[in-house]
């Protein structure tokens, strides 16, 4: 079988099973299942037969993937080195924070410099938020799972705190920070006007971002890091083997806290760019926020490369959007689009995973070579290996 | 291996499609009919409280009305604006909003659209900053729930004040969700109440800062308890149901909140009630009638939109005639309760 293929077939079947397995339980629950997919269809702007604008469909959707491909990158750097980070749900909420703060204290600045230094306060502390568990990770071997799952509730009640009594809430408002200038914000690409008509509805319903593109690009920067620069190869190295990487003279310790700051990094730009391109305050939609945590299932689902992680980002967002569709037109229960994306994220895991996780370390290596790599997924065997030597 | 893989799902999918194409349904009808979108907050419509009522009153327009009502459930804040707008760009008649919360995304989708009405529970279309934005083509339904707060505050106040409590303590308390102003609405009122009946009482207020995770309010019930509390108040929507558990296992009292919430726990002895179908049914057969009007809708006793329930307890009848004497009073004004906790 050639490898290529079956590293395709196997997250494309395993979202076929999901559907399949989706439409007899939606037809179990009495709705109509062609209606139901037609609603998913609909959210990347194709067969919209309720009525909804498709422009206005796939806009939204793409207003939902954006800051999935980011904390996406987020999750799947640590990835290659044999990492875990579930705290990229922690690092955004820190990077939403200090894009904040920065678009409030210096508003008055020109928004060509401004909205750079609000993405960068973001990815700063993003970077330091997972920094600490990657030195943790590296000095005394404190296990990132553990550390970045409970960074991660830090960061919830942090940000809390700042907006229901603490320093960041607006006055007058409740759990809400004041709003970004508008000079502090993302350009979207279509004006946001009320009176001007564009695709038959007001531009301003239209709220996809250029932190598409940025997202995009973090994308690409992921690839060409991971594949073209030593470090990529020292990252990849570390999550093959620490012995090996030791000993051909990579540093891990020094690997696993860069890989954690760019980890961090990108899930920081993540909650910059929504506040920057969607939000433009702190709500408390954020005590709820599972962007960080579906940047894991988009993670595995797009099998850690740049491409996959931008398709399964779309998967998502149209899952997102279509949702709204599929419970107005197809009568579906909410629920149900849970159901859905459980469903995928369980086909991948239970019978997948195997081949998966031979998959992630060894995409580019020859044919040949996987069947000689142990059998146990080594992303996971890495992830729970006892701490590196710091000698 | 691959193959048989690929060969069961075929069959499934074929069987899919055999199914659907049996059970292919036909939709259409009446253009004139009127068309009427909820928008759940995140509380979904399972909160036994008022997303559920709203879907109570929206029902109850269907098969009263005659109207199409569907409702949008949102998962998260992020989506408040494209539920509101998947409504609206359908030029459904009227978007109804459930929550305060809501209000910053009811103010943005109004402005878009000028055409469509808007009504939303608990508040107005306001901006980012949360001021008002008096748009005309948005009716707020807001409820005087410091009525109902008051109600269950006197129930409190009696019971101590005879004696009548689990340890008498004169130690009650409530569970706020976030400090927004229909729940501190709530609060005011059950602690002005409590204090008429016996001014000897102590009323603990805190706040879970959470509208659905129950182990948040169930540890702040938990503290209040172990300060002396023997009847909690939830105002906390989801949340809540975690502060009526706590008291259940402290065998302490609870009131419910919203809709009659006597299934949510044994502990249960009273709901505070905000008739959320009743504004909502209202705001529908208003639109229906062609008599929508923007700006503020105020529910109250008057109206009887708010009141109370007894629930798993037998209230003992001179408590009742004073309990239900103050709502009298409060209903012809001779008394009024704060909407401000003290």
């Amino acid at each position: 079988m050639l490898p290529r293929f079956s590293g395709l077939a196997v997250p494309l079947g395993s979202v076929l099973f999901a559907f399949v397995a989706g439409g007899l339980i939606v037809l179990i629950s009495g709705a109509n299942p062609i209606d139901a997919y037609q609603g998913l269809l609909c959210g990347v702007g194709l067969l919209c037969a309720g009525g909804e604008n498709p422009a206005l469909e796939l806009s939204t959707t793409i207003v939902f993937l954006t800051p999935l491909i980011t904390a996406g990158v987020a999750v799947a750097i640590p990835f290659r080195a044999g990492l875990f980070n579930i705290g990229a749900e922690g690092q955004l909420l820190v990077g939403t924070v200090a894009c904040l703060v920065v678009g409030i204290s210096l508003s008055s600045l020109p928004g060509i410099v401004l909205v750079p230094l609000e993405l960068l306060a973001g990815m700063a502390a993003g970077a330091a938020w997972a920094g600490i568990a990657g030195v943790l990770k590296a000095t005394v071997g404190a296990h990132e799972v553990v550390t970045t799952i409970m960074l991660n509730y830090v960061a919830q009640w942090l940000v809390r705190y700042l907006i229901i009594g603490g320093p960041l809430q607006a006055p007058g408002a409740f759990s809400a920070s004041s709003p970004i200038s508008v000079n502090g914000r993302l350009p979207t690409f279509f004006p946001a006007s009320n009176s001007l008509i564009v695709f038959g509805l007001p531009s301003s319903v239209y709220r996809v971002h250029t932190g598409l593109i940025i997202a995009l690009v973090a994308a690409a920067v992921f690839a060409f890091l991971l594949w073209r620069t030593s470090l990529g190869y020292e990252i990849r190295a570390v999550g093959q083997s620490q012995k090996a990487a030791r000993y051909a003279g990579v540093s891990v310790p020094r690997t696993i806290i860069v890989t954690m700051l760019i980890a961090g990094a990108f899930a920081g730009l993540a909650g910059a760019i929504q506040i920057a391109g969607v939000d433009k305050q702190l709500t408390d939609k954020y005590f709820n926020d599972t962007t960080g945590f579906d940047a894991i299932a988009v993670a595995l689902l797009g099998l850690g490369s740049a491409v996959g992680i931008v398709l399964a980002a779309l998967l998502f967002g149209a899952l997102h959007a279509g949702g709204a569709v599929m419970q107005s037109d197809a009568g579906l229960s909410s629920n149900l689009v849970l159901v859905l994306q459980a469903l995928i994220l369980f086909s991948i895991a239970g019978n997948f995973v195997g081949q998966i996780s031979r998959l992630i370390p060894g995409l580019r290596a020859p044919p040949t070579l996987p069947s000689e790599l142990p059998p146990a997924a080594p992303l996971m065997t890495e992830a729970a290996a006892p701490p590196p030597e710091t000698a | 291996m691959g193959h048989m893989r690929l060969r069961v799902l075929g069959v499934v999918a074929a069987a899919l499609m055999l199914a659907v194409a049996c059970g292919s349904s036909s939709s259409g009808g009446n253009t004139k009919q009127v068309k009427v979108g909820l928008v759940t907050d995140t509380g979904g419509l399972n909160d036994k409280s008022f997303n559920h009522l709203a879907y109570v009153g929206l029902q109850s327009a269907i098969s009263k009305l005659g109207i199409k009502g569907d409702v949008i459930e949102s998962k998260s804040g992020d989506d408040y604006v494209p539920n509101l707008t998947n409504f609206a760009q359908k030029g459904y008649d009227l978007v109804i909003g459930n929550g305060f919360l809501m209000q910053p995304a009811i103010g943005t989708v109004a402005a878009q659209f000028p055409n469509i009405k808007f009504a939303i529970v608990d508040g107005a279309g306001t901006d980012a900053k949360f001021n008002d934005l008096k748009q005309t083509n948005v009716m707020d339904l807001f409820f005087k729930e410091q009525e109902s707060g008051a109600l269950v505050g006197a129930i409190a106040g009696l019971l101590e004040k005879q004696s009548k409590a689990p340890k008498n303590t004169h130690v009650i308390s409530a569970v706020g969700g976030v400090k927004i102003p229909p729940v501190d609405h709530y609060l005011a009122g059950y602690q002005w109440a409590a204090k008429i009946y016996d001014p000897s009482i102590k009323v603990l207020i805190g706040y879970s800062n959470d509208f659905n995770a129950t182990d948040k309010c169930k540890a702040v019930a938990n503290t209040q308890i172990g300060q002396g509390s023997e009847f909690v108040f939830q105002v906390a929507g989801g949340c809540g149901v975690g502060a009526l558990q706590a008291a259940g296992q402290a065998h302490v009292y609870s009131f419910g909140v919203d809709a009659d919430q006597k299934d949510a726990d044994p502990s249960v002895i009273a709901s505070a009630l905000k008739k959320v179908d009743v504004a909502v049914y209202d705001a529908i057969k208003s639109v229906v009638d062609g008599k929508f009007t923007g700006g503020a809708n105020r529910f109250s006793l008057a109206n009887d939109a708010t009141g109370y329930q007894v629930d798993n307890f037998s209230l003992p009848a001179d408590i009742k005639t004073e309990v239900d004497n103050l709502a009298a009073a409060m209903k012809s004004g001779s008394k009024t309760p704060p909407d401000v906790v003290s």
